[in-house]
């Protein structure tokens, strides 16, 4: 096929990488704007001790569905969109293996996000477990509204979308590379993405079966999660987080990929130690199958699991700290051009160091026995996710913007975004670990009146974040009605970084590559 | 070791002062004000892990800042050219390795000291309900629900927990102590607290609606105040009973 149908129907019927991909970029977004503002109402509930804005049942389902569609539907799939879009163009293919397989994949998504949001509107509303589902409380007893069976359904669908997608980049990945291009020359954003479609294809089907055996309990009564019958419900937690943690890694390895695309491109230098951070990625991809229970180290798990998992969780860091060290020594001695792209990207290095610090931190047990379920983690969770992923997300965003549309973002708008998300996400965020060290629990709509003066600074940088958000949509909007054009190289990066991205016209054509280029 | 620890505790006490300054009754946590010999392991522990861990973040976060500053591209400014280095990479993979595992020593040996009680002087069964606490002490024979908990300062308090419903969490700050209560199982914690007074903690893990309300009192009395308060709460929790008194 090289002749593309135009209109709405090209959107409905597309089987080209680079346009379902873009198709889950705009999903993506769609969710973040509900994900954003469903977190604006938790902050506005707790922008003041024992108010009265959301009541409890109304402030858990938005809680619940804030975690399930930041998660699922935005951080995912966004990375899903740039990896259909760029590791074909990168390793010089003209679409994915499966460019069908690939669509459905993508309208997968669709009746998904549909089971989620219209789980708000059954008796009884949607779950009010958590983005966790524990049991018992996610069972019939405890929530016997539909909402969590549509929950799970929803989650089973987009986890089919996961490990479908999965397959498919590690079939093009393994196969469909230009000549010449070994796997230690392939770019990192390839390589990242190939470590994190074996994660998904592993962990994936793990949660897959956790939450079919909590809907037979919940549909028949099995009774694998119920001690009456025989079952536990630390068997949940177990395997919920065999696929969450991985999970953690699936929503920030394509990030750090693009990081060390955009780091280099803007320090005019080459990436500093690629093969320690392909390694490091791979070894991120293994270890990380080994640390889940550093979530449970206060459910009374053994203590030579304790012992084990705080290890690995240890051990973790090590490959962690080779990326780190290996961007710092990327920009070093280099030419620095403060592209909004290069900001995220510095951002995101600034942010995911206090993540990964914050992280390490809860690796030490006796300290995250004390903080576990509080604010601390959901600070340390979100300068992982928001810091990481969703910094990654927006540097790839204003870097790669120009060769998707072929316009280019206004940059002093995006300096303006920048900093309104970089100083909102820690005036929000940076308190809560203080707030956890001190006591107060997470997932609680109201608190003592001890703990109001750091939550009100906290829904403050809501406000900042809020703002940043609405001008990045309107950046997109404005770009692509009457953006700048973009060449085929608008930074003027494809010299010395040598990736294919930048050397097909913005956008490519259908099928990229009239001739597919050699690797020397 | 020594300077830090000093100046950590200052910039503590500081943040704490300037968020509960204005506070009624302040809150206790295991950081700030540790309670008994297990929250002040858990304290040291914190400490020995933030001396090796914090160098890290503020090289890496000062070497950013560095290079961002330094490195600004100029007019007719060259990049180095250099992007690999072996020996570098070496090191960064083996320093961190090190450390950790230094600090790992220390933590494994409090882990050890919160798995293992000295001798207990008082069991209290822990039972969680949505949304409040029950306590039972079995060898006195005292059990109620919804009121603060009472234990005798100085002595080892043991907990067995559980829940009848979903998994709760039995969390107080200032004893260092968080244990998940679940269904269909008994976990264990202990803590020792020295000084009388009200100690404030909540359930830690959503448990549903009201999780927010699940609140935890501690009352620590002197042990002489805790004989009368058994006899009164036998008094209280049993009906008369005249047959064994007489
Ligand atoms: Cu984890
Ligand atoms: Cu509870």
């Amino acid at each position: 096929m090289s002749e593309r149908a135009a209109g709405l129907k090209r959107w409905l019927t597309t089987t080209d990488h680079k346009d379902i991909g873009i198709l889950y970029l705009v999903t993506s977004l769609f969710m973040a704007v509900f994900g954003g503002a469903f977190a604006g109402l938790l902050r506005a509930q707790l922008s003041a001790a024992d108010l009265k804005l959301l009541n409890p049942d109304l402030y858990n389902q938005f809680l619940s569905m804030h975690g399930t569609l930041m998660i699922f539907f935005v951080i995912i799939p966004a990375m899903a969109g740039f990896g259909n879009y760029f590791v074909p163009l990168l390793i010089g293919a003209r679409d994915m293996a499966f460019p069908k397989l690939n669509a459905l994949s993508y309208w997968l998504v669709i009746p998904a996000a549909g089971l989620m949001f219209g789980s708000f509107f059954v008796q009884g509303g949607t779950a009010q477990t958590g983005w966790t589902g524990y049991v018992p409380l996610a069972s019939r007893q405890f929530s016997g509204t539909p909402g969590v069976d549509m929950w799970i359904l929803g989650l089973h669908l987009v986890g089919l979308s996961s490990i479908l997608g999965a397959i498919n980049f590690l079939v093009t990945i393994i196969n469909m590379r230009a000549p010449g291009m070994g796997y230690f020359k392939m770019p990192l954003f390839v390589w990242t993405w190939f470590v994190n479609a074996t994660l998904i294809l592993f962990a994936t089907p793990v949660l897959a079966g956790a939450l079919t055996m909590a809907l037979t309990d919940r549909a028949f009564g099995t009774g694998f999660f119920r001690p009456s019958e025989g079952g536990d419900p630390l068997l949940w937690q177990h395997l919920f987080w065999f696929y969450s943690h991985p999970a953690v890694y699936i929503m920030v390895l394509p990030g750090m990929g693009i990081v060390s695309h955009v780091l280099p491109a803007f320090s005019n230098k080459k990436i500093f130690g690629y093969k320690g951070i392909a390694v490091a990625t791979a070894a991120i991809g293994i270890i990380g199958f080994m640390v889940w229970a550093h979530h449970m180290f206060t459910s009374g798990i053994s203590p030579a699991l304790r012992a084990f998992f705080a290890f690995m969780t240890m051990v973790i860091a090590v490959p962690t700290g080779v990326k780190i060290f290996s961007w710092l020594a990327t920009i070093w001695g280099g030419q620095i051009r403060f592209s909004t792209a290069m900001k995220f990207a510095l951002g995101f290095i600034a942010l995911f160091v206090m993540g990964g610090i914050s992280g390490l931190t809860l690796a030490v047990v006796p300290f995250d026995v004390q903080v576990h379920d509080s604010y601390y983690v959901v600070a340390h969770l979100h300068y992982v996710l928001f810091g990481g992923s969703v910094m990654a997300l927006l540097a790839g965003t204003f870097f790669w913007f120009p060769k998707m549309s072929g316009r280019i973002l206004d940059e002093k708008l995006g300096n303006v975004i920048f900093w309104l998300v970089f100083l909102g996400m820690n005036i929000t965020f940076l308190p809560m670990h203080w707030l956890g060290i001190v006591g107060m629990a997470r997932r609680v709509y109201t608190y003592r009146p001890e703990f109001e003066f750091w939550n009100q600074v906290a829904s403050f940088g809501y406000i900042l974040l809020f703002a940043g958000g609405m001008l990045l949509l309107y950046n997109m909007f404005k770009a692509v009605r009457k953006g700048e054009r973009a060449a085929e190289d608008p930074w003027g990066v494809y010299p010395l970084q040598r990736t294919l991205d930048w050397s097909v016209s913005s956008p490519p054509p259908v099928e990229n590559f009239a001739k597919i280029p050699e690797i020397v | 070791m020594k300077k830090i620890r000093v100046f950590l505790m200052t910039g503590l006490t500081l943040v704490g002062l300037a968020s509960l300054g204005w506070a009624d009754e302040p809150i206790t946590n295991w950081l700030v004000n540790p309670e008994g010999p297990l929250a002040r392991q858990v304290r040291s522990n914190f400490f020995f892990a933030m001396v090796m861990i914090m160098p890290f973040l503020f090289l890496a976060e000062g070497l950013l800042l560095y290079a961002i500053i330094r490195f600004k591209a100029k007019p007719g400014g060259r990049a180095a050219a250099f992007h690999e280095n072996l020996r570098l990479e070496v090191l960064w993979t083996v320093i961190p390795a090190l450390t950790l595992a230094i600090t790992a020593v220390p933590t494994y040996q409090t882990m050890r000291a919160m798995e293992v009680p000295p001798k207990s002087d008082l069991v209290v069964g822990v039972i969680g309900h949505q949304f409040f606490w029950e306590y039972r002490y079995p060898k006195q024979g005292v059990q109620f629900a919804e009121e603060a908990l009472v234990v005798p300062a100085g002595k080892v308090v043991t907990l067995n927990l559980s829940s009848v419903d979903v998994v709760h969490s039995w969390w107080v700050p200032a004893f260092g102590v968080k244990q998940d209560a679940n269904p269909g199982r008994i976990t264990h914690a202990w803590f020792q607290a020295e000084r009388p007074g009200h100690y404030k903690g909540q359930c830690a893990e959503l448990c549903g609606k009201l999780h927010a309300k699940m609140f935890i009192d501690v009352q620590v009395v002197t042990p002489e105040e805790f004989e009368q308060w058994i006899l009164k709460k036998k008094g209280v929790s049993l009906p008369p009973d005249t047959t064994r008194k007489s």
